[in-house]
């Protein structure tokens, strides 16, 4: 490279530099680029890099909010688009992925646990540690109550059929490996993908 | 899967797909006057800048007849280029350019269909231009090619030795056979084809490039691809910020906005087509020359960009 790329220095353009710019010294007003944006004002924006929750395919996408991330700030979303250099989806998102910013939106998104105890219709806001508690307490109870380890005529089987498992779509393939091994190794064979919904 | 391997069926066709976009696309020779149009449009949209941008719309059209009427006596061995492409290395190389390409010529024709279209300051400039000999306007070159901000002696003339070789270089760069690969590492920060620095960024249109990201060289004009939401310069993603400008009303000015990295503390433009498909790298970042002194009067940071027809002193 005939350009030595360390040896970058860059420009300050300011009302100074502008100044003492080529403009100013080719005989043009240098305050007219200041009176060219006086009745505007500066917007921020963020552009995060994030895969589509939706399906196993797992497309590129940009989140876009408002707010520089300082503290006084209020952080929001207001746009959502395919990533145009995500190597599988190139930009392109199915209608699903195209309403995520209403996913997001949505008043009915489902932000923290809640429990809907046996014979209540009332929904009950419960802890994260609540809940994993919960929901272990559940499994194991009827694992060891219906775990089958040999059928009618002896042979071994090990499986538990009373409990199904669906995974989560947007894993990747280290997390689907994981969770294939956890769910089988307890025996279940009801098991699919939300990839498939 | 590209679009020749589309099936047809009793349905229609099957969707094409996902499109790789090129690494590197070379500059079309009409670029100019799309360039010169762009900026008369800009002048009459902001009126306080209509002066200067009137200036560089002339200049830009200036360009145009030069490249049309002229054509160069540089005649590189047909293999010259390949070898070069071959081998990685950058095909338009300035060094060999500034010697052998004959810019000055390009230089006076310039001057000649540029004269009489200018204000009184700017017809003294060209004159005293003219009046420069070889070695001087070959000293000027040499500054614009390093991206220099020149002497206060020289600042002035730099946009117009500049214009003549974007000219010399467009006419090499749009002739060549085909685009050289993507570059890697820092030197993606520089131009494939010959080396110099990005005028700015562009989102791009069309079916290929539909979104993606392009610095656009600020002396060939050749793009090449660089991934968005990324620094263009030292390549970190974490204090990334998008400054733009917008109204009481909510409306934005020009399809301009900025990506300031905390990493580097420095910013360059992106230029969006797909909001103004007509927009261009060099004149969107002149006429957003507003922006540059909001910014600067918020965080001081630099612009790692070079806009050969504003020096910034």
């Amino acid at each position: 490279m005939t350009v030595n790329v360390t040896r970058r220095q860059f420009f300050k353009l300011g009302a100074a530099g502008v100044a003492s710019s080529s403009m100013a010294m080719m005989g043009f007003a240098p305050e007219s680029a200041e009176a060219s944006v006086r009745q505007f004002k500066l917007t921020h924006a963020r552009e995060t890099r994030n895969n589509c929750t939706y399906c196993s395919v797992g497309c590129g996408i940009l989140i876009y909010s408002h707010g520089d991330g300082s503290k006084n700030v209020r952080q929001e979303i207001f746009h959502i688009e395919g990533d145009p250099d995500h190597p599988v989806s190139r930009g392109s998102l199915c209608p699903k992925g195209s309403g995520l910013l209403d996913f997001v939106r949505s008043e009915t998104r489902l932000e923290y646990p809640q429990v809907r105890a046996p014979g209540s219709s009332e929904w009950k806001r419960v802890s994260w540690d609540e809940a994993l508690d919960r929901i272990a307490r559940h499994i194991k109870k009827d694992r060891d109550a219906n775990f089958v380890e040999r059928d009618e005529t002896g042979r071994t089987v090990n499986h538990w059929t009373t409990s199904g498992f669906l995974a989560a779509s947007g894993a990747s393939n280290e997390a689907g490996y994981i969770t294939h091994k956890v769910v089988r190794n307890l025996g279940m064979v009801a098991f699919d993908n939300q990839a498939r919904v | 899967m590209t679009a020749e391997h589309q099936a047809e069926h009793d349905y229609g066709t099957t969707p094409g797909g996902v499109v790789e976009p090129p690494a590197v696309v070379l500059p079309e020779r009409r670029l100019f006057s799309h360039r010169a149009r762009r900026l008369r449009d800009l002048s009459r949209r902001l009126r306080s800048m209509a002066d200067f941008l009137g200036f560089a719309a002339r200049l830009a059209q200036a360009q145009h007849q030069v490249l049309q009427k002229r054509t160069s006596t540089f005649a590189p061995d047909s293999q010259a280029f390949d070898l070069a492409l071959e081998h990685g290395m950058p095909p338009l190389s300035v060094q060999s350019l500034q010697d052998d390409l004959d810019w000055q010529e390009d230089l006076d024709a310039l001057c000649d269909a540029l004269e009489l279209n200018v204000g009184q300051p700017q017809q003294q400039l060209i004159q005293q231009l003219r009046q420069l000999d070889q070695e001087d306007r070959r000293n000027i070159a040499i500054e614009v090619l390093n991206a220099g901000t020149g002497t206060e002696g020289i600042r002035a003339f730099m946009p117009l030795v500049a214009a003549a070789l974007q000219v010399a270089w467009l006419r090499q760069s749009s002739a060549l056979s085909r685009p050289p690969k993507r570059a890697e590492g820092t030197a993606q920060t520089v131009c494939p084809c010959c080396g110099a620095l990005p005028v700015a960024s562009l989102i791009q249109v069309g079916r290929e490039r539909s979104r993606v990201r392009y610095m656009q060289c600020s002396i060939c004009a050749t793009e090449w691809y660089m991934e968005r939401a990324r620094c263009t310069t030292c390549f970190e993603t974490g204090k990334l910020d998008y400054v733009g400008l917008e109204g009481e009303d909510g409306r934005r000015p020009l399809p301009v906005r900025a990506e300031t990295c905390g990493d580097c503390e420095s910013y360059v433009k992106i230029v969006h087509l797909d909001s103004e498909v007509d927009a261009d790298a060099l004149a969107d970042d002149l006429a957003s020359l507003g922006l540059d002194i909001m910014i600067a009067r918020e965080r001081d940071l630099g612009r790692s960009s070079y806009n050969p027809w504003l020096i910034a002193g």
